[in-house]
């Protein structure tokens, strides 16, 4: 099982400092990091390594907690406990801010774009989850400030395909929103986890969501929508929700963060006890009632806390992570035989 | 016998009766200095959810007057958007402070202020 997980690559990516969240561009060639050093640097490869094509410095006046890249690759959103979130457009290798977004009270927790490329929603410590509408002119309008959460809002991330919004709090709740007469409103709440949800992942289809928590486990929600066969109860035109998996017992502390493979519907996972897993489910497995096997794990895959896992949406198997100790690896994932 | 009876079950009871009356006279004392507590703090927080909405509700009809000579498509998106803080508003149950979605609705007011609020930067660029 140990060699499932290969090391390919080491990089001090923020050296002296931490390395927070990682973000794959959509074309899989460009991987952007952002860290404690208020900086966010993007990377290439050149030959067989992994080389620092260039660095945003100038727009954060404290740390960077996460990044995210725009459908189209050509922008790349910042979000920053300076209570801003920066817009920065690429041009070739350079990269300039050309909007800052303001309105967060505190600390930014969270950025992610639609599917669409036109709709940005951000989170907050200030318990707020807000949309950004984007017109021709790279304008941005705040299309809604959503304030269910009654803790700071850690993650935000948007449905595959859809317009519809999750996130992530410190009330140990995770919320989903739609859009409603002009307006966003959270239509569901999904209770379960015992602590903090640190972080959200889509499944390839859209219809289940992972999370992940400070209790430990990752728990897999399944969409139902109204008249399902399951029978699952839903309350008018709204799907609900509903945990069909827990997985517990794996991790020695909290989890970070949480990807699933778009390409392979691997699930991996980035733990405060240093060490990368990746799941598979069990072919064989009730949809309903689905079960994952532990295929992956690397007990010190980093020095320190493990902050984020991305895989690569495009070369199958290739995970980046990153950590507390300043750095960022890349990984070749192979299946084990047998599964 | 019987009346000699009733004295002694006076005395042994005197401790349970003064007990009950004690309890009785307090309460009564204590419920009526909770309810003037109860109505200064209802009326102090009352006020205060009344002056944050009608400074919203001030802002709102201001800037919905400034925006009515504007009629570009970006101005009539922030008039729906100010349009849809006043209605929200206006349906505030302002007489009813037992409305169980009080604080919620408070909360969708909140938002929609702030969503709102940056519309000066943009108006005066």
């Amino acid at each position: 099982m140990k060699d499932s997980l290969v090391l390919l690559a080491r990089v001090p990516a923020h050296p002296d400092s931490r390395c927070w969240f990682l973000a794959w561009n959509p074309a899989g060639t460009l991987l952007a990091s952002c860290g404690g050093d208020r900086r966010v640097r993007i990377w290439g490869t050149e030959g067989d390594s992994w080389i620092c094509k260039s660095v945003l410095s100038e727009g954060h006046q404290r740390t960077v907690r996460k990044v995210a890249w725009s459908p189209c690759g050509n922008y790349l959103a910042s979000a920053s406990f300076d209570a801003t979130t920066c817009i920065w457009k690429k041009n070739q290798d350079d990269f300039e801010c050309v909007t800052t977004l303001e309105g967060h009270e505190n600390e930014v927790k969270s950025v992610a774009w639609a599917p669409s490329g036109n709709l940005l929603a951000t989170c907050s410590r200030d318990k707020s989850v807000w949309v950004w509408e984007v017109d021709e002119e790279d304008e941005y309008e705040c299309v809604s400030v959503l304030n269910s959460h009654t803790q700071d809002v850690k993650h935000v991330v948007w449905h595959p395909s859809q317009e519809l919004l999750a996130s992530a709090s410190y009330d140990d709740t995770v919320k989903l929103y739609r859009e409603e007469e002009d307006d966003w409103v959270c239509y569901a709440t999904l209770e379960g986890h015992e602590s903090t949800v640190w972080s959200l992942a889509f499944d390839p289809s859209g219809q289940r969501l992972a999370s992940c928590s400070d209790d430990r486990t990752v728990r897999i929600w399944r969409q139902y929508l109204p008249n399902n066969e399951q029978g699952v109860a839903c309350s008018g035109s709204d799907p609900s929700w509903k945990c069909i998996c827990t997985l517990s017992g794996f991790h020695s502390r909290t989890i970070y963060d949480v990807a699933w493979c778009q390409l392979t519907g691997a699930l991996a996972t980035a733990c405060g006890d240093d060490a990368i897993r990746v799941f598979e489910e069990d072919p064989s497995s009730d949809p309903q009632q689905p079960t994952f096997s532990l295929t992956a794990h690397l007990p010190q895959a980093h020095s320190q806390d493990v902050n984020c896992v991305a895989w690569n949406p495009k070369e199958q198997g290739l995970l980046a992570s990153c950590s507390d100790d300043g750095e960022v690896a890349f990984w070749k994932y192979q299946r084990p035989e047998g599964i | 016998m019987a009346g000699s009876q009733d004295v002694f079950d006076a005395i042994v009871m005197a401790d349970e009766r003064f007990h009950g009356e004690g309890y009785q006279e307090g309460y009564e004392e204590g419920s009526s200095l909770g309810i003037i507590e109860g109505r200064r703090y209802g009326t102090l927080h009352g006020a205060k959810i009344g002056s944050e909405i009608g400074c919203y509700q001030g802002f709102a009809f201001a800037w919905r007057c400034l925006l009515h000579s504007c009629a570009t498509e970006k101005d009539s998106k922030k008039m729906k958007a100010l349009e849809s803080l006043i209605g929200m508003i206006q349906k505030f149950p302002y007489d009813d402070p037992t409305y169980d979605k009080l604080h919620e609705d408070l909360d969708r007011i909140r938002g929609k202020f702030k969503q709102v609020c940056p519309l000066h930067v943009s108006f005066d660029s």
